[in-house]
């Protein structure tokens, strides 16, 4: 990706896109951040070597190009164990309240290629929650979903990550003389030949992935959670529907329920009353 | 013309740079400046502090859409890009790292300068790679004040070089005139 001046794709030209996919798919951009679609329109512009009047046409008559499209807007950045913070603020924070629950609903809103959900996976196996929790997961695109579900990654993009899969299961940030040695054979295998790193079949099997746009009020799961994780999804959407999803989750939570957003994420406004905020975690009102 | 914003982008030999502006700087310093550093990856947390001990203004990491308030310092959270929104607010992004960078320099500049226009100073300290060049060059064409800090004095030059080979700069400064110069903007 080259940089680029903001708003390089004019408004018009977003408009028209917007507009395009709106009445030909269920997907809805109005509600996006401008300025971060208009980077991403001008990333797809750039790597169709098109144009946004060819890109539109071959939209409304390609299916599949419209959701190739949408996963190229959409922003994939996930890993295995991202901001060991956040992971710290989940082992110690809100999984220990749910000691005395026989079952614990989990959502991953947004959880594109799954390394978010494999890591939750492992963490609730190491407290021994496992047998006792509902793993949901969804996002927008139906490409990533099936990438998810296989739970194979590249080794070398997340060889790196491994690292913070120590700090969050083998180490204590609160006691240093804390470790517990957790072999990475335990979770995944990992082959260097092939540079591939697969979850184990008991890992995969476990989670329910399914399709959900959240620009859309609906729970696909049909049943409420106990902790919803929304990491770095929000970020992409203007504050009005920003807003509106905070209330959807809302609704969507048991009493006294969790919220985990992005480490740089946060609430603002007249929804905060809805939310007690303690550090990183956001807990139903 | 008014400078109401700095933006700083630094690597390898940045940091001490960075601190020793920091400490120069007045409590009562009323513009506001935006850090954008590389930092390496595994050290993700403890920067802001590290940057604190010394700084008589308050540093922060900002939150998405989070409003920019005058006489403080924002410092690109590790692993997001920093982009500035017309209202006066600041975005994060995830989106792919540029030039291996995330944040990245380039990225956070062309949006400042879109931004901020000729209310705003670049600065380039500094640095292991060409991230920034292109960034501060796009700050000169949109209006803003360019400065960069002498290759001579860097640790490492491959960035300031590249900064200078790309853009006519207005200023090329050691670390002491950056800060007489930015103590002068007051």
């Amino acid at each position: 990706m080259e940089a680029e001046e903001t708003l390089a794709v004019p408004i018009e030209e977003i408009q028209l896109f917007i507009e395009t996919v709106k009445g030909c798919s269920e997907y809805n951009f109005s509600d996006y951040s401008v300025k971060s679609l208009s980077r991403r329109l001008e990333k797809v512009l750039i790597d169709n070597k098109t144009t946004m009047a060819n890109l539109v046409t071959k939209i409304r008559n390609n299916k599949d190009f419209l959701e190739k499209t949408v996963r190229d807007i959409t922003v994939n950045t996930t890993e295995l164990f991202r901001d060991p913070k956040a992971w710290h603020a989940i082992k110690y924070g809100i999984l220990p309240q749910f000691k005395d629950y026989n079952t614990v609903n989990i959502w991953h809103a947004g959880c594109s290629t799954g390394q978010e959900v494999y890591s939750m996976l492992i963490l609730l196996y190491e407290m021994d929650f496992f047998h006792k929790a509902n793993v949901f997961a969804s996002d927008i695109n139906i490409q990533v979903l099936e990438e998810a579900k296989k739970g194979v990654y590249k080794y070398r993009f997340n060889i790196e990550y491994l690292d913070n899969f120590d700090k969050v299961i083998k180490e204590n940030p609160y006691n240093p003389d804390e470790h517990t040695d957790v072999p990475y054979s335990k979770y995944f295998d990992i082959n260097k030949v092939n540079d591939i790193i697969k979850m184990k079949q008991f890992l995969v099997a476990k989670p329910v992935f399914k399709k959900h746009d959240l620009v859309k009020p609906e729970n696909v799961f049909y049943t409420k959670f106990d902790l919803i994780v929304c990491r770095n999804v929000l970020i992409y959407f203007n504050f009005d529907l920003q807003n509106r999803i905070f209330d959807f989750f809302h609704d969507n939570l048991f009493d006294s329920g969790f919220l985990l957003l992005g480490m740089h994420e946060s609430m603002l406004g007249p929804i905060t009353a809805k939310y007690d905020k303690r550090g990183l975690i956001y807990r139903k009102k | 013309m008014i400078y109401r914003y700095i933006i700083i982008g630094g690597s390898a030999g940045s940091f001490q740079i960075v601190t020793k502006i920091l400490s120069a700087l007045p409590k009562s310093f009323n513009k506001t400046i935006f850090l954008c550093l590389h930092r390496l990856k595994h050290v993700r947390s403890g920067f802001v502090e590290a940057l604190s001990i010394k700084s008589n203004i308050q540093i922060l990491e900002p939150y998405d859409k989070e409003h920019i308030k005058p006489g403080k310092v924002y410092l690109a959270p590790a692993n997001y890009h920093m982009y500035f929104e017309l209202g006066n607010y600041m975005a994060l992004s995830t989106e792919e790292p540029v030039n291996h960078s995330r944040p990245s320099i380039d990225l956070s500049f062309f949006s400042a300068a879109f931004t901020f226009k000729n209310n705003l100073i670049g600065i380039i300290l500094s640095g292991a790679n060409k991230d920034g060049a292109l960034g501060l060059k796009n700050i000169k064409d949109n209006g803003g004040l360019t400065v960069v800090q002498d290759p001579a004095e860097c640790q490492v030059k491959t960035m300031t070089t590249a900064a200078i080979q790309t853009t006519k700069v207005d200023y090329i400064l050691t670390s002491d005139q950056i800060i007489n110069f930015l103590l002068k903007l007051e």
